[in-house]
């Protein structure tokens, strides 16, 4: 019988100070999320240098508390994990130097995790990945679509050509006068609305690239003229229509992409997967086409540190280890991620 | 009692080992951007130099600025790190207190690419230190005793450090000093 894997993750890519003891890259033994959000709330948006700070102040502390919560002792770990990409270069820093202290006092091998696929492993939390699958990747920094064909090779099928959906929700949040973060808020207005706006489809075509930044500057543009003829904005209905438009536009390339290759599991993954609305119709179209599809409690949705050691295992099990000329990537998309480590 | 010094605060990397206050090893190492990819292989390197492991390390000191933000941080976060895990005494010490040693009384002044970081010297203490932008520096100086500071002296560091109390890891944090944008 093999022995049991047990990995020490940290995640600091943004704004939630993370720690997590995962087993095998699926059960999570200790889970600790710091988040700073109410902080970053007063200037409407993460404001990069206080992230970083805010991680530093907060990192020993999210480590004991990990620690406190594991029921093991640190000799049971096999490995420490950290997000080294992407995201703000200087919060994920703070966790790459903290993994490499732990690696080089507790003696333990060093593993370098994109975040992107934390997000996609998360689903392995409460299911287990089934090769191949879909998985729909939608986040403030990402919208992926992609085929696992297994635990090593994946091939993307397409990416937003300008911004990720998670980015223009906030957007348009921020023009609707909406508190930061503004995905879960405009998600909130829209339950109360109803669509009765008319506005464009993003890219009408058969690829499975995403555009949203049309859709954004509409909305942008629609509220600055109608303010300027003093008319008054329908903001749930805005924001329901608006929320509707962007959905739909994910939806109908899922469709696509399910209907293309005959591939029968979905996942979703990112902070957008926390969006309810997105979850039902992604799942009324897996219903359609008989697939199989499971999307991260809410929990794993967001950013944390037990995804990043989900994702560690498959890199465990192949010994892939960093050494300790890690360095942060703030850019490293999961398109640059799947060719560097073809 | 071994000491492992950690100094990242501007554009080079010092880490130094003292045996009973004595630097016995160091290495600097002078980048810009890099911190991150030199620090750990640099203590590394240390360590097997001086033939110690890290769990031999007896107590940690850490420079916590006024400097490079990211510089002090990935200095910080190592110390206390270190601190944590091997439940040893970390000691701080500013920036411009590693160059205390043969300044008089007056203003101690660190310059930077936009401003100058200074502190006023009484009684072999810093205090009121402060961050002053070069367009009011004329202004500022003019009828202040002021000296900047040059060349840093670390073989009395870990003698001046420790006379020092010892603090808690959970509390050390980098002293940045000059306001961000949002703070203003």
């Amino acid at each position: 019988m093999n022995k049991d894997v047990r990995i020490l993750a940290i995640e600091t890519s943004c704004d939630e100070t993370s720690m997590a003891v995962v087993k095998n890259g699926k059960t999570v033994e200790a889970l600790t999320i710091s988040t700073q959000m109410k902080t970053h709330a007063n200037f409407g948006g993460v404001v990069p240098e206080i992230a970083s700070r805010m991680h530093t102040e907060s990192i020993t502390l999210v480590l004991e508390e990990t620690l406190n919560k594991f029921p093991g002792s640190i000799d049971d770990i096999d490995a420490i994990a950290v997000t080294y990409a992407p995201g703000l270069l200087g919060s994920l820093l703070v966790g790459v130097e903290c993994a490499k202290t732990l690696s080089l006092v507790y003696n333990k091998p060093l593993i370098a995790v994109n975040h992107t696929m934390g997000h996609i492993y998360a689903n392995n939390i409460e299911h287990q990945i089934t090769y191949p699958t879909l998985a729909l990747i939608v986040s403030g920094g990402h919208t992926d679509l992609l085929v696992l064909k297994s635990e090593t090779d994946m091939e993307i099928l397409g990416s937003t050509i300008d911004d990720s959906v998670g980015e223009v929700f906030d957007k348009v949040a921020r023009v609707l006068k909406m508190s930061y973060p503004g995905g879960p808020n405009i998600e909130k207005a829209a339950l109360k609305g109803e669509d009765t706006y008319k506005l464009p489809s993003p890219m009408q075509d058969d690829t499975y690239n995403f555009s949203f930044s049309g859709l954004k500057s509409f909305v942008i543009n629609l509220v600055h003229n109608e303010t300027v003829k003093g008319n008054e904005i329908r903001v749930n209905d805005l924001a329901h229509s608006f929320q509707k438009t962007a959905i739909d536009e994910l939806t109908r390339k899922v469709e696509l992409a399910l209907k293309n290759t005959g591939i029968k599991n979905m996942i979703l993954a990112g902070g957008v997967s926390a969006n309810q609305t997105l979850r039902e119709e992604i799942n009324k179209v897996c219903q359609k086409y008989n697939v199989t599809f499971h999307v991260p409690n809410i929990l794993y949705c967001t950013d944390n540190a037990a995804m990043i050691g989900c994702a560690a295992y498959p890199l465990y099990k192949s010994q892939k280890f960093a050494d300790f000329t890690l360095n942060a990537k703030s850019n490293e998309n999961i398109k640059s991620y799947i060719e560097n480590n073809k | 009692m071994n000491t492992l010094f950690i100094d990242t605060h501007a554009d080079f990397i010092f880490l130094g080992i003292y045996k009973d206050n004595q630097l016995i090893n160091k290495v600097e190492v002078f980048e810009k951007k890099d911190h991150s990819t030199i620090c750990m292989p640099s203590l590394v390197k240390l360590l097997s130099d001086s033939r110690l492991t890290i769990q031999e390390i007896d107590d940690v000191i850490v420079v916590i600025g006024p400097g490079s933000f990211t510089g002090v941080r990935i200095g910080v976060t190592i110390a206390k790190v270190l601190a944590y895990t091997l439940n040893i005494p970390i000691r701080t010490i500013t920036s411009l207190e590693l160059y205390t040693k043969k300044v008089a009384e007056g203003y101690l002044v660190l310059e930077e690419k936009n401003g100058y970081y200074v502190a006023k010297k009484e009684r072999e203490k810093l205090s009121g230190y402060e961050y002053i932008k070069k367009s009011e520096w004329e202004e500022w100086s003019k009828t202040k005793v002021i000296e900047f500071c040059k060349e840093i002296d670390y073989n009395h560091l870990a003698t001046y450090s420790h006379k020092k109390e010892p603090t808690m890891s959970h509390i050390v944090n980098p002293f940045y000093v000059k306001k961000i944008e949002v703070e203003k």
